[in-house]
């Protein structure tokens, strides 16, 4: 007994005299950078930063997972849709306010709030936008016809070699511009967030949306089986004219030597511009840390400030979130497309019904192209099928 | 030299015990009750086993027993456990610590008043480089109070939720404080110009103020060191019980406020079938209301009756999970079609690997074949390559509908339309059936060459004798022989591919879907690959108690079916001779 004594006065006493580590998830391109910020960081406030890498898609399972046993990072970066899981789960701590929060994009910081409270520090935007390949389309089409337009003839003249447009039919992602250009909408937007049993995925605008998908399809312009996989690597290989696709792409196809541009997506009639999910990426606060004061103090005085959000632009090339860096970089044309995509887009819900959503959109689109269900049928038994799991 | 390795063993025997024994009691501080009874228990059994004679030969099982406890039978407690609990998106606390939460921390309190109170923090110096050892002078109303270190008064674990400390008016140059004398240097002076505070021969000196140009240079230290370990969860109480806690205020300074809790426990008593109980209840110290505990979460309600989500605990929820099961249209409706077509699949999956996989076998276990090894390797390769590359392989190399391999080749060489691998119900479960058995005939073959290698041969030389041709020996001798030995692996096997959730979600995802279905329902789903989707790709993203019930009515399911198999196939006969 003596012995086992001894020993936990040896554990205690050591918890008390551990220096306090910060300790990071972040996923591959973040690393460098947020290694030399937490050696500033160490420098001015003697806390140690250790940035670990994982892989982006199980950030969030690996936090659900060791966040509420009172283990894992302190910070994490990910997206803004997860918030609303975690807050929920009470795994991410609210973000007071800085004096930095007015040179943020709204659109960013509504992104990462929930219940009306900020979860996170945001620093990069993205959205999909149209990508053309210059030595087929020398000027992006202004409107869907034109493009319907173009691509047809780049589908003949090429015999089907090259292909004039592609996206991923049957993944809601990819659609959502359409939808939501003419109006239709995930869940209602209200004064008190998300209204999560208003949806209008299956209104007129969704409709109207869907059938235009329905006509590219309809005039062989798009195959129903294509997909993600088919419209990068056809693209890659400039095999084909203009696709749909985001910023995390266009680093591939300069390395693969292709001379592309970049333009929002084409507006679905003269006036009616396309409107993207925009998602934020940014970083967020366990709520169980031992140390979330001083990761917030890291976050807000760190990473927050303009230099600090330059360098992650330059590290990891996505529209920053911040006002004044964006300015910084509007002379890369790739951004200028990106932004002006991202400027009508609606921000992904980041509500945990989402999860929901998903599933159900791109099964209606798979049996909508391929002919299995007519677009009205397909949308509204989808929004049937969401509103029966996420009561 | 025979002693000295009974001393070593008894000295490990003694550290086993520590380790043990330390565990046991960690995790039971940290509330994982059953873990920690299990792990008694072994230590007890461990040492009853070594020590009492008459347990000699039970010792040689201990390794098992601890490998059966923490590997089969925890884990199958802790599903059952799970399965009667809302555990999920959610619910992600115990209800203790939800309480506790509300209570406690500082998200939990609101600013009565915002101004922000002046405060000093004095340090002791080591030598040259500041120590932990702090205290803080506070002017308030013009008065100034002296607070030391707080302490702990509410802990969970090593996890301290509140500490607090009374804060005593400074009426003179010296206050006494416990026993000890504390001097202000110098006195009488306002709060700025405070530089000591000596304590016996302890000396503090002023270390950080935000409101001090030169002293604000300490905030990281002041913030890294004091405040993130001492001062999260503290307050600081003026005689008028006024509370002043630590905020991060907007200017990003981080000052002391005035600030109260949001929420209060109180004991209510409910009368629950004419027996009074106390129950424990939070009450919102602003509104006055009572916070609304509903299935495994607390809402605050406003005076217009709407309530907003605070926090979620796991909650115990009885049969729910299982009901749900039963009543709910969107799991009992393709339930029976999907069982109808996991069954199938099962079947199928191994019926055709095995009528794939036993050819080869017969054909590599003719001694006439000449490099029968390197055929071998080359048929183990589908075997060897792990699942997940060779299931991207075939989904986007092979079955790809416009660019695949076989619809843009193999098929226009044979005169064939394109298939739908995707986007048609049947060609969809064949595909799948088809890369199933590309990845288990060599699992097929290599037992069934094991199995053939047993056959006496002399058995086929009787055959022989009695003018039995090839085939008549195949069905009579080889046939029979084989299953006797291989049967009870081709009912494991079928139990494999019941839950065989890998090949489906990586290949089809369950697709295509079938039109018009309210649930996340594909025609090539099994039942594993859809409890999945409902557990956690729907609703709220996860859903723990509700996967956990589900697996164990398929654990059932699995064992029951294959429980018949072994009877029929004669299999539980062959393993107790």
């Amino acid at each position: 007994m003596k012995k086992f004594l001894v020993f936990a006065l040896l554990v205690v006493s050591f918890v008390v005299l551990a220096q306090p580590k910060l300790t990071i998830w972040c996923s591959e391109k973040q690393v460098d950078i947020l290694q030399k910020l937490g050696e500033e960081f160490k420098a001015k406030y003697g806390v140690e930063v250790e940035v670990q890498y994982v892989n982006f898609q199980d950030i969030k399972s690996k936090f659900l997972t060791a966040a509420p046993e009172g283990q894992g990072a302190d910070i994490i970066v990910g997206a803004h849709d997860w918030v609303g899981e975690l807050a929920v789960n009470g795994l991410i701590e609210p973000i007071p306010n800085f004096a930095d929060l007015k040179n943020f994009y709204e659109t960013a910081l509504n992104a990462f709030s929930y219940g009306g409270k900020l979860y996170g520090v945001p620093y990069a935007m993205e959205a999909i936008a149209l990508i053309y390949n210059k030595d087929y389309v020398p000027e992006p089409p202004k409107t869907m016809d034109e493009l319907i337009e173009v691509a047809k003839q780049i589908d003949e003249e090429f015999g089907g070699e090259v292909r004039g447009f592609i996206t991923s039919a049957a993944e809601f992602y990819y659609i959502a511009p359409f939808i939501f250009g003419y109006g239709g909408y995930v869940f209602k937007q209200t004064e008190k967030g998300l209204d999560v049993n208003d949806i209008g995925l299956a209104n007129e605008g969704a409709i109207k949306g869907v059938k235009l998908l329905k006509r590219m399809v309809d005039e062989g312009i798009l195959d129903p089986s294509d997909n993600y996989q088919i419209m990068d690597s056809m693209f890659r290989e400039g095999q084909a004219a203009m696709i749909i696709n985001g910023p995390w792409a266009v680093k591939a196809y300069k390395d693969a030597g292709i001379d592309y541009g970049v333009s929002p997506i084409p507006d679905l009639e003269p006036g009616v511009p396309a409107k993207p999910f925009v998602g934020v990426q940014g970083f967020m606060v366990n709520a169980k840390s031992p140390n979330k004061l001083l990761a917030i103090e890291f976050l807000t005085s760190f990473i927050a400030k303009k230099e600090t959000m330059y360098r992650i632009y330059l590290a990891d090339p996505r529209l920053p979130a911040r006002k004044d860096v964006l300015e910084l970089v509007k002379d890369n044309p790739d951004v200028v497309g990106f932004t002006q995509s991202a400027a009508n887009g609606i921000p992904m819900p980041n509500v945990p019904q989402m999860a929901a959503v998903w599933a159900a959109m791109n099964d209606a689109l798979n049996l909508v192209v391929n002919g299995k269900a007519t677009v009205e049928e397909a949308l509204k038994n989808a929004v049937e099928r969401i509103k029966s799991q996420i009561q | 030299m025979k002693k000295l390795i009974k001393l070593l063993l008894w000295f490990l025997l003694a550290l086993l015990n520590v380790t043990f024994f330390w565990a046991g009691v960690f995790l039971f501080q940290n509330e994982y009750y059953e873990l920690s009874i299990v792990l008694f228990s072994l230590l007890f059994l461990i040492d009853f086993f070594i020590i009492n004679p008459r347990g000699y030969p039970y010792r040689y099982v201990i390794p098992a027993l601890v490998l059966l406890f923490v590997l089969v039978l925890y884990p199958i407690y802790f599903t059952f456990k799970v399965a009667f609990t809302n555990y999920g998106t959610g619910h992600f606390m115990s209800r203790q610590e939800a309480i506790e939460r509300l209570l406690y921390d500082p998200n939990f309190s609101y600013v009565v008043d915002s101004t922000p109170v002046s405060y000093k923090v004095f340090v002791v110096y080591d030598g040259l480089s500041p120590t932990e050892d702090f205290l803080i002078l506070f002017r308030v109303n013009g008065v100034i109070y002296l607070g030391e270190k707080p302490r702990p008064v509410v802990s969970r674990g090593q996890e301290v939720l509140l500490s607090q400390y009374n804060l005593v008016p400074v009426n003179g140059e010296t206050v006494s404080l416990n026993g000890d004398n504390f001097r202000i240097v110098p006195w009488p002076a306002d709060l700025s110009e405070i530089n000591l505070v000596v304590r016996g021969d302890t000396t503090y000196k002023s270390f950080y103020s935000p409101d001090d140009e030169i002293l604000r240079l300490n905030a990281p230290y002041f913030k890294s060191r004091i405040a993130q370990n001492y001062l999260v969860n503290a307050e600081y109480v003026l005689p008028d019980g006024k509370k002043l806690a630590l905020r991060i205020a907007p200017d990003g300074e981080w000052r002391f406020m005035h600030v109260e809790r949001l929420y209060r426990l109180v004991y209510k008593e409910v009368y629950d079938g004419g027996k009074m109980k106390i129950k424990t209840t939070v009450i919102n110290n602003l509104t006055g209301r009572e916070v609304v505990e509903r299935e495994g979460a607390f809402y605050d309600v406003d005076e217009n009756g709407n309530e907003t989500f605070l926090v979620g605990f796991i909650d115990f929820v009885g049969w729910k999970n299982f009901l749900r099961i039963v009543k709910d249209p969107k799991v009992s409706g393709p339930f029976f079609r999907i069982f109808l077509w996991t069954f199938v699949w099962a079947v199928l999956s191994v019926v055709l690997s095995l009528a794939v996989g036993l050819p080869f076998a017969l054909v590599l276990n003719n001694p006439r074949l000449k490099g029968r090894n390197l055929y071998r390797t080359l048929l183990i390769i589908p075997w060897a390559i792990p699942v997940f590359i060779s299931a991207l392989v075939w989904r986007n190399g092979l079955l790809n509908e416009t660019y695949g391999v076989i619809n843009k080749f193999l098929l226009p060489l044979l005169g064939l339309d394109p298939i739908k691998w995707f986007n048609d119900p049947f060609w969809a479960r064949v595909g799948v059936l088809l890369v199933n058995v590309w990845l288990t005939f060599p699992y097929m073959m290599t037992i069934s060459l094991g199995a053939l290698q047993s056959i006496p041969p002399e058995l086929y030389e009787v055959a022989a004798i009695d003018g039995a041709g090839r085939f008549r020996r195949f069905v009579y001798i080889t046939f029979p022989l084989l299953m006797t030995i291989i049967a009870p692996l081709l009912v494991s096997s079928f139990a494999f591919s019941f839950n065989n959730f890998t090949i489906i979600y990586l290949i089809t995802g369950g697709g295509p879907p079938i039109p018009n279905s309210t649930t996340p329902t594909g025609y090539t789903d099994i039942l594993i690959s859809y409890v999945y989707k409902l557990a956690f790709e729907g609703g709220q993203g996860q859903d723990f108690g509700f996967a956990s019930a589900i697996s164990i009515l398929i654990f059932f399911l699995v064992g029951g079916i294959s429980f018949v198999n072994f009877k029929l196939s004669g299999a539980f006969e062959e393993v107790s001779k």
